[in-house]
């Protein structure tokens, strides 16, 4: 385990798109070294026979049919687009 | 404002039905209270007169009509503002949801719908329900009732300052590491954390979406039983909602069956640090719910100490993947943004840099790290392994005893300001609460009483909660609901 310096937080910030100015950066990695700190408690204790639990539920699989059904929520969300046109939603260009 | 006062969902429903009075009547008489006191409190970020005036209207035309209508038919109900309501805002106290309006009815609101509850207006909470206090809401901080110096906890922070400033008769709230009972405890109101799948999460803002559960606040447990029974069921809309039968034990719980429960008292919860006002009130509890004719025991829940790092690494993980859709593409783009010309990266790092607040940002960095390549299994696969420690120290406790009472949080409320500087004080606020969420066992947080009268002590409130095993949601209200006959809300004069 580690602690994270400036050039990665400047690395994860780009990776979660996130901008942050130089104040919060330095914030940031001062509050990180202290949580960072406190999951070394984690390291002393042995879970290599312990299955992860990988979320909240008890269901083990859920299945409907595969049919055809109403979606009663279609079309909903499209006022919120901030730029649209004929109904669609208007992105501006992903290759350049 | 006598009137509203000590109003529950029960009273509000035989008033109803006797015509005492109607719901157009009480639905005013809750606006004209909230624009007199949340000036003060700052529990609401937005009020739906229209909407509220026109249900109640309508129930009223039902009991006219001597229609047989529901006990929360006409019931003024808070809601928080990261529940999705059709046509209303829904903004989770961020900026960057400011000038969102919501597309559909979550799935508790379906189901509030078909009640005829009253929707007075969405409450204030933590940015995202990130947080302890609401001081994390970008719409400014909420005042605890029992003292405006003070938080309410959080992060459904407004919903219980409404509950408890009778701004509401019962609110909806969300719990993802005690987001419901530790404002609950805080602000003198009962708050209850279903089992995860209880209740669907379709419309619930995601925050951690593994951990997250809507839930009811109320003045009683027998309210939040009543409020609890109408919110559960499967939704198709939510997988992970489970299909549950709740019976009639959850309202007419039987003192036989509620004296046989064994409750276990777990050493890891009762440590030093507790503050000695929190100690002597659970103290007060335990010895009400023992002359109830409860047996109690004494037992162990090793990994405990190592829950809260356990939740800072799988919640800021979810945090993470599912703040990802706030980019300023689909929605929630800021007007100076809205230019032909702004390249794709520069919509994504300006509508997240400019509209997330600090401690949203805290845990979207340390998600996207204990994520990243190199670190996934150092911390997120090892939390994973400790939330399956966690969860089977509670399968092994629940041999033993039926439920576990422990303390709601270390301390009552704190000031405002106090913890904001320093996360990990402020994270230690949840280390009681966290547990129940990452096993996914129901908690309830209960006012010990006489702390939670406002008017008659200077105390401030304090709760004790109650754990349980997955699905047994009526044993905890069970006890709740007895242990509140002993000193009803109004004291009988």
């Amino acid at each position: 385990m580690s602690s994270i310096t400036k050039q990665t937080l400047e690395h994860l910030a780009k990776l979660a798109r996130l901008k942050l100015d130089p104040k919060e950066e330095e914030k940031l990695t001062q509050d990180l070294a202290k949580i960072l700190d406190h999951f070394k408690e984690l390291e002393g204790l042995d879970t290599s026979n312990v299955a992860p639990m990988s979320g909240g539920t008890q269901l083990k699989n859920v299945f409907r049919e595969d049919e055809e059904r109403e979606n009663t929520n279609r079309g909903a969300g499209i006022e919120q687009f901030p730029e649209k046109q004929d109904g669609f939603l208007r992105v501006p260009p992903v290759f350049e | 404002m006598k009137l509203l006062q000590n109003l529950t969902i029960k009273k509000f429903h035989d008033g109803l039905l006797k015509k005492e009075f109607s719901a157009l009547e009480m639905a005013q008489a809750f606006f004209a209270h909230i624009k007199k006191t949340d000036p003060h409190i700052n529990a609401y970020l937005s009020l739906d007169e229209a909407g509220a005036m026109r249900r109640a209207e309508a129930v009223d035309l039902a009991v006219a009509k001597d229609e047989s209508v529901g006990v929360l038919a006409g019931v003024p109900l808070a809601l928080k503002d990261n529940i999705l309501i059709k046509g209303q805002p829904a903004t989770a106290a961020s900026k960057i949801l400011g000038h969102y309006t919501a597309s559909y009815d979550a799935g508790v609101i379906q189901k509030l719908n078909n009640e005829q509850a009253v929707f007075l207006g969405k409450t204030n909470l933590d940015e995202f329900a990130m947080g302890s206090s609401t001081e994390n809401s970008a719409f400014g901080t909420v005042k605890n009732p029992h003292d405006t110096s003070r938080v309410p906890g959080g992060s459904s922070g407004g919903s219980t300052a409404a509950v408890a400033a009778h701004m509401a008769v019962a609110a909806l709230g969300s719990d993802t590491g005690g987001s419901i009972r530790q404002p609950a405890s805080f602000c003198g109101v009962v708050g209850l954390k279903p089992t995860y799948g209880a209740v669907s999460r379709s419309g619930l803002i995601a925050m951690c979406s593994s951990l997250d559960q809507i839930g009811p606040i109320t003045k009683t447990a027998e309210d939040a039983a009543i409020l609890f029974k109408a919110i559960v069921g499967k939704d198709s809309l939510d997988a992970t909602s489970a299909p549950t039968a709740y019976g009639e034990e959850l309202l007419n719980p039987k003192l036989e069956n509620v004296k046989r429960l064994v409750v276990g008292l777990p050493e890891e919860y009762f440590v030093d640090g507790l503050d000695p006002k929190v100690r002597a009130g659970v103290d007060m509890a335990i010895e009400k719910i023992k002359s109830l004719g409860l047996k109690f025991k004494k037992i162990s829940l090793p990994h405990t100490k190592y829950a809260l790092s356990c939740y800072y690494i799988v919640m800021p993980a979810e945090v993470s993947s599912n703040l990802a859709r706030f980019d300023g593409i689909r929605y929630a783009r800021d007007e100076r943004l809205k230019t032909e010309n702004l390249k794709l990266n520069d919509i994504y790092f300006k509508t997240k840099g400019e509209g997330f607040g600090a401690e949203t940002k805290r845990r979207i960095i340390l998600g996207t790290f204990v994520l990243s390549s190199g670190y996934y299994d150092a911390y997120y696969e090892k939390a994973q392994r400790v939330r399956t420690l966690i969860k089977n120290d509670f399968e092994n406790a629940f041999k033993q005893v039926d439920v576990i009472l422990t303390p709601v949080a270390p301390t009552p409320a704190f000031k405002i300001g106090e913890k904001a500087n320093d996360p990990i004080s402020m994270y230690l606020s949840d280390i009681f609460t966290i547990p129940a969420n990452l096993a996914g066992i129901p908690g309830i947080s209960i006012p010990i009483k006489p702390y939670a009268y406002p008017n008659t002590s200077q105390e401030l409130p304090v709760g004790f909660q109650l754990l349980g095993k997955w699905w047994r949601e009526a044993d905890l209200l069970g006890i709740g609901q007895f242990y509140d006959k002993l000193e009803p809300l109004e004291p009988a004069s």
